[in-house]
């Protein structure tokens, strides 16, 4: 309750106010990433899927922003889960209220939508965000052998003995319980990949040969796709299975590499920071 | 003995031998360690000597604190190869039952909190025991701990000085609004106390600490230091204290020093620390003590690292620097109080009984009225470049804090104290939190 009341009272205040200059997203280390060490590689499928689509939300919209990395990007942010915006005074995590919040500043994508078309996207958004996101989590946390070979060392790598394990166990548990909630726990991996071909089918059927899903240009929907479909595509697992299932819809890759062009290759020729 | 003739005897010269010690009413309690109390029993010459020993024994047995109650019976010997001159010496113990419950209310320092205990003395028959003990504060605090207690060869006590081994465990939550922070420690420790020119304390603990946002506007700053850490770290504590009585003392000096290196065999919070404390009390005259506390600390994160924020020294409270809130003082960011590397402290007060002396030799002992004036600072200490004593004395002479003023006492057990003063501070900085007039503190340690 009191945190509804201070997110009200945070967009009335910060509507008055303008996008700041110093506006920073919080995430989890990539590898190969500049300034760390090479066994620093801790952000997971499901976590980078989320950083990318709110990297790819705010190039669309063109606000400035830095990306700084934390190993405990996750514990910084108020709802424990990474991304979190840092602008001014103001935090907020995860996707959506990251949307929010942009919008309040006076940037966003889908007014240009006329209503059904908003809620159209709105149902995507959630297909999306509920069968990617959960198939990502699965695939981390519930398949033994990639928990093992791949998300528990990444998890644990910045902590030392006997916190690693301990943490990563932890972590793994808590997603299971949360999958077990969903009704996601008890599905076999065949039935996720199922799941994952159906949400790309319709994402295809929807996505035609348009280079985004709204005629208008781009909104959230193609950001989040965007995410979570390239790092998918991108993140190497212990078998490639998932990215292969997204291979099969051609039009999707094309919209990947699109988006991927337009809005980081793009940018990355200008003032890099 | 009633019904046997009256005798004149004179008890100190009558040469005795004590033949035979029993100890009736042993459970569990291993042989071994009810020997090594008693047996100097057996060495008694004299029936003077075999009633100094015999107590002596007693209160030895009491010590090791596995019997409700010790009885000494003494008797002449009986039975056909008996000596004429011959004793029996009777030790009645009680044992305490191997597992009890206890509920009770405590204060630590500024909080009240209840304390649920569950028992286990004389575990393994050589004193042993083992507590644990769950406690939820008005502070948002709880805190469960099992701790396992050994005294060491020939040191049975656990209340005053002398050797034992503790290893323990435990959990806490704590809250710290002054910093809108939050913290969750679990963590197990073994350590070793002992007696050398004063009381020597080893001690190895490894603590997981998870620290977390208390609100959603906690500072970002604190908001950098969420996450999980972990301690291995050294510890050694030295007090010699001579010092009648550690709450109000009327005379004897007290000197503590804390040391602790963090980031040995492991974890990733590498910093040495080091405190020292010291009191000195002197009785002038009606009754007037003047007593004068200094403590000071400083800490240098090793090997690149930073300090963390639960780490670092706090200052400021109505039992320490007077006239200031709970850790009201020093280096802030957006609100919450950041803490300091370094710190100092002193005050100095005059106790005095309550005018007139109302209850005096009674209820009037428990009270006392003192005036005081403590200061102190939190700082930033520039360790890279040592020799530099006046540098040092910049930064712990700049923006100094204080207060003065006056105040009642009251004696709370023999273990803490509760103070109602008056305060007068000085010296505050902007953002500083001040709390002028009348201030409440209950504690068990005290500038």
């Amino acid at each position: 309750m009191s945190s509804l009341l201070a997110d009200a009272a945070i967009v009335q205040k910060m509507a008055s106010e303008p996008w700041p200059d110093d506006v920073c997203l919080y995430q989890p280390y990539k590898s190969n990433e500049v300034g760390t060490a090479d066994s620093v590689q801790q952000v997971l499928l499901p976590d980078n899927a989320q950083c990318l689509a709110v990297q790819c939300y705010l190039q669309m919209c063109g606000l400035p922003f830095r990306t700084v990395l934390r190993t405990n990007a996750e514990h910084m942010s108020p709802s424990g889960k990474p991304p979190f915006l840092r602008a001014g005074p103001y935090v907020i995590s995860e996707v959506d209220p990251i949307i929010k919040f942009v919008s309040t500043k006076g940037h966003s994508l889908s007014d240009k939508l006329d209503r059904p078309q908003q809620a159209e996207m709105k149902a995507y958004l959630a297909l999306v965000q509920g069968t990617l996101g959960n198939a990502e989590l699965y695939i981390s946390w519930c398949d033994p052998t990639t928990a093992s070979e791949i998300s528990r060392p990444r998890y644990s790598s910045p902590y030392p003995w006997p916190l690693n394990t301990l943490l990563a166990y932890r972590k793994q548990w808590d997603v299971q319980n949360q999958l077990k909630a969903l009704g996601w726990y008890s599905k076999t991996l065949e039935e996720v990949y199922d799941e994952v071909d159906n949400c790309c089918k319709a994402l295809a059927q929807r996505l035609g040969n348009h280079h985004y899903f709204f005629k208008q240009g781009p909104t959230e929907l193609d950001a989040l796709v965007f995410g979570h479909l390239y790092t998918i595509l991108t993140t190497p697992l212990t078998d490639n299975s998932l990215a292969d299932i997204v291979k099969e819809y051609s039009n999707l890759i094309n919209f990947c590499r699109h988006i991927e062009k337009k809005f980081f290759e793009e940018r990355e020729r200008g003032p890099k920071d | 003995m009633e019904g046997h003739e009256r005798h004149e005897i004179v008890l100190d010269s009558k040469p005795v031998k004590v033949e035979r010690v029993h100890v009736d009413g042993l459970g569990r309690t291993k042989d071994d360690i009810i020997v090594r109390e008693v047996k100097d029993v057996l060495n008694s010459t004299s029936f003077e000597d075999v009633i100094l020993r015999s107590h002596h024994a007693k209160t030895r047995l009491e010590r090791l604190g596995i019997f409700k109650n010790v009885g000494i019976f003494i008797d002449t010997s009986k039975g056909p190869e008996a000596d004429p001159n011959g004793l029996e010496v009777t030790f009645e113990v009680k044992e305490l039952r191997p597992l009890t419950g206890t509920a009770n209310t405590m204060v630590g320092n500024n909080e009240g909190s209840m304390v649920f205990g569950v028992r286990m003395p004389n575990i393994f028959g050589r004193a042993e025991k083992v507590v644990s003990e769950y406690s939820y504060s008005n502070k948002q605090r709880s805190s469960f701990a099992v701790t396992f207690m050994k005294p060491l060869h020939g040191n049975p006590d656990y209340s005053t000085p002398g050797g034992r081994l503790n290893i323990s465990g435990w959990k806490t939550v704590r809250h710290f609004p002054w910093s809108s922070y939050r913290e969750v420690d679990r963590g197990v420790a073994s350590e070793i106390t002992f007696p050398l020119l004063g009381q020597q304390t080893l001690r190895w603990e490894g603590v997981w600490r998870e620290l977390g946002c208390l609100t959603r506007m906690a500072s970002f700053a604190v908001r950098e230091q969420a996450g999980h850490s972990l301690k291995s770290s050294l510890k050694h504590t030295y007090v010699v204290d001579s010092r009648d009585d550690p709450i109000l003392p009327t005379k004897g000096a007290m000197f503590k020093l804390n040391q602790e290196l963090a980031g040995i065999a492991g974890g990733d919070v590498k910093f040495l620390k080091e405190d020292v404390e010291l009191q000195v009390n002197k009785e002038l005259v009606w009754d007037t003590i003047v007593s004068c506390s200094l403590r000071g600390g400083i800490m240098k994160p090793l090997k690149g690292t930073s300090s963390r924020i639960n780490d670092r020294f706090f200052l400021g409270g109505p039992t320490t620097l007077r006239g200031f809130d709970m850790h009201g003082i020093g280096p802030k960011s957006e609100g919450d109080f950041m803490g300091g590397e370094g710190f100092w402290a002193a005050g100095l007060h005059l106790y005095t009984p309550l005018p007139f002396r109302p209850g005096k030799g009674g209820f009037g002992e428990l009270f006392r009225t003192h005036m005081f004036v403590t200061a102190g600072n939190l700082f930033q200490p520039n360790l890279e470049d040592m020799y530099n004593y006046r540098d040092h004395w910049a930064r712990m002479a700049s923006d100094v804090r204080w207060s003065y003023g006056v105040g009642v006492l009251f004696r709370l057990g023999r273990i803490a104290r509760l103070e109602l003063n008056y305060c007068i501070p000085g010296g505050a900085r902007t953002g500083d939190k001040v709390s002028e007039s009348v201030q409440l503190g209950v504690g068990v340690t005290f500038l």
